[in-house]
């Protein structure tokens, strides 16, 4: 029988400063076999695990359309991404998963994507993004917001600028304080460019957002605003984890699990279920 | 002689003691022993005998089937950061002797987290299908107990593979499950009269259990009090210590820790409580649960309508070790009779 709490070995493949407390981490199995068959959904996360130190989860930011490598970022908070953050490329770890329902990719076919990131809110999402770059024919008009405090704090700075010029997505990007003066892009909060988007269809849209808890209240107003179905409005949440598999209870919100039934939660879900967000 | 009567036994007290002799040839036996002021279930030594003079024990059997630490990964050479190994160890059989039936109950709740068919826990289940449950009928309940609450009873044989009444002179003996009759197949056969002894002893066990709550409409009422003023009342004398999970035979959240001792190293799964703000923390610093309060109806709400939801049974016993050792007196009858009564 597979044992669900054992870790696969993975080896760290590159690994960069994305910003000052956040790394980029390119991970691949150790079995070839295993690393280019393994398939997941954007949105899903991984258990990471260090011998000695302990796991924690992270989402995958890459996407299932470029098999073989995985790709994660990871902000330094804990003693494991602590860790995580002193380990070199070629460097051995433990990963297991993926874990979680993540986004309803089947049942957005066809529809508008409009996605919307707060800060580390971008680990999640570039999975979704790069997913439906790779598969454009899937998705309607992608349009993308991400508002990040900095420019240095921007994650995936240099790839979501690339995508502004690209005509089959709509990427629009702003900072809450610009003090280089050489920012190109908007400055505001990610909120103030929603009247930058024109002539958004909202019965066939998918809305996606991921961000600080604080950002949802004020995005969440302005996408009903929009008169976007509750259930096209997907979040994908945060939870204190440890099993990932629905025994341990750490990220249990009433009757659901977050690692089974989330992290990807409709707005319909946030309204009845008190504690999500 | 009728058929219900086969697996009938029964075995004069004195005797008991070569009984368990003979099943320690082939299996360890856990079974309650008097440790200083209370009774815990250990393994017997050579020779001993359970201590069945008890009206139930301090902490539940649960540990012997979801340990209060476990180890889930062992590991070496932590510095050449090899991956961990799992050790897959054969273990030997064993009986749990004289475990009450809402603490056998337990069990069936356990089950239905740790063995479904989204994933199953290989520790729980090695230990759980190692492992048979010799039963004790409840003689005497303690003024806490509301198992009757439950799809349970004082003398519910359900989970049991054996089941043992204290008759006085005599222990009335069962054979519940195959494995269990074949057990006790060697052991003198019982009668009719033994079988009445049996009903005479579990109605006066019955009729001593007299605050059960109603739990029946538990799960449908709490759907609609998540935003209830209640749950700040309820929770007003709590000190959150979190002893009730810790007793609880229910209860299952747990954490998972590494720990290194020179160049050996463990995973290991350990207890862990609702009760603890901790639990909840994200590493962000987000607090999703803030308030006691908030996290008094995450354990009552989990119990009575999440588990039930997911799992289609109540995760509660009626054990009542949570009533007996809360430090400031806060019962889970009353709680549940004031939800009722909302």
């Amino acid at each position: 029988m597979t044992n669900p709490y054992f870790p696969e070995p993975a080896r760290i493949v590159r690994k960069y400063e994305l910003t000052k407390d956040v790394r980029f981490f390119q991970v691949r199995f150790i079995d070839t076999e295993r690393a280019l068959s393994f398939d997941y959904k954007p949105g899903q996360f991984m258990m990471f695990s260090i011998p000695g130190t302990g796991e924690a989860p992270f989402s995958i930011s890459s996407t299932p359309s470029r098999p073989g490598l995985l790709e994660f970022c990871i902000r330094k908070t804990g003693r494991l991404t602590e860790a995580l953050f002193r380990l070199k490329e070629n460097d051995e770890i433990g990963i297991r998963g993926p874990y979680g329902n993540g986004f309803p990719i089947d049942a957005m076919n066809g529809f508008d994507l409009f996605i919307i990131i707060g800060g580390l809110g971008a680990a999640p999402l570039r999975s979704l993004i790069l997913y439906s770059l790779d598969n454009r024919e899937q998705f309607g008009r992608v349009h993308l917001l991400y508002g990040a405090k900095t420019p240095a704090d921007m994650l995936f700075r240099e790839e979501f600028l690339e995508l502004i010029d690209r005509e089959d997505v709509e990427c629009l990007l702003t900072v809450d304080k610009d003090n280089s003066g050489k920012w190109p892009c908007y400055t505001g909060l990610v909120t103030s460019l929603f009247n930058r988007i024109e002539d958004i269809k909202p019965e066939n849209t998918y809305a996606c957002v991921c961000g600080p808890p604080i950002m949802y209240k004020f995005v969440l107003n302005e996408l009903v605003k929009l008169n976007i179905p509750k259930h096209q409005i997907l979040m994908t949440l945060e939870r204190r984890m440890k099993c990932g598999i629905g025994k341990c209870g750490h990220c249990a919100i009433e009757d659901i699990y977050t690692c089974m039934d989330g992290p990807v939660f409709t707005y319909w879900d946030v309204l009845h279920m008190k504690e999500l967000i | 002689m009728k058929d219900s009567l086969k697996s009938i036994k029964h075995i004069e007290k004195d005797k008991l003691s070569e009984f368990i002799k003979q099943l320690r040839k082939n299996f360890t036996v856990i079974a309650p022993r008097n440790v200083k002021d209370f009774v815990l279930f250990q393994e017997l030594k050579a020779d001993e005998e359970p201590y069945l003079d008890f009206l139930n024990s301090r902490q539940s059997p649960k540990e012997y089937f979801f340990p209060q630490t476990e180890n889930i990964v062992e590991y070496e050479g932590v510095t050449d950061k090899r991956v961990p190994i799992v050790t897959e160890k054969q273990m030997r059989k064993r009986i749990i002797f004289g475990m009450r039936p809402c603490d056998v109950t337990s069990l069936s709740i356990l089950d239905r987290l740790f063995i479904n068919e989204d994933y199953v826990d290989n520790y729980y289940k090695r230990l759980r299908d190692n492992t048979l449950i010799f039963g004790f009928g409840c003689s005497y309940p303690r003024t806490t107990c509301f198992c009757t609450s439950f799809d349970s009873g004082p003398f519910s044989t359900k989970g049991a593979d054996v089941f043992i009444t204290d008759s006085g002179d005599t222990f009335i003996i069962e054979g519940i499950t195959e494995q269990g009759k074949k057990l006790i197949e060697k052991l003198p056969d019982g009668d009719e009269k033994l079988l009445k002894t049996k009903s005479e002893i579990e109605k006066k066990a019955l009729d001593s259990i007299t605050t059960p709550p109603n739990v029946e409409k538990i799960p449908e009422k709490l759907k609609g009090l998540f935003e209830n003023p209640v749950w700040e009342v309820i929770s007003e004398r709590c000190l959150g210590c979190g002893v009730c999970t810790y007793l609880c035979p229910t209860c299952h959240c747990f954490d998972i820790q590494d720990e290194v001792i020179d160049n050996k190293g463990r995973r290991v799964k350990n207890w862990d409580s609702c009760m603890f703000p901790i639990f909840t923390l994200h590493g962000s610093g987000h607090q999703p649960r803030e308030f006691r309060f908030q996290r008094m109806r995450q354990r009552i709400m989990h119990k009575f309508n999440y588990y039930d939801e997911n799992f289609d049974i109540i995760a509660c016993c009626g054990c009542g070790r949570c009533v007996t050792e809360c430090p400031v007196n806060i019962d889970v009858r009353e709680i549940l009779r004031t939800i009722s009564e909302l």
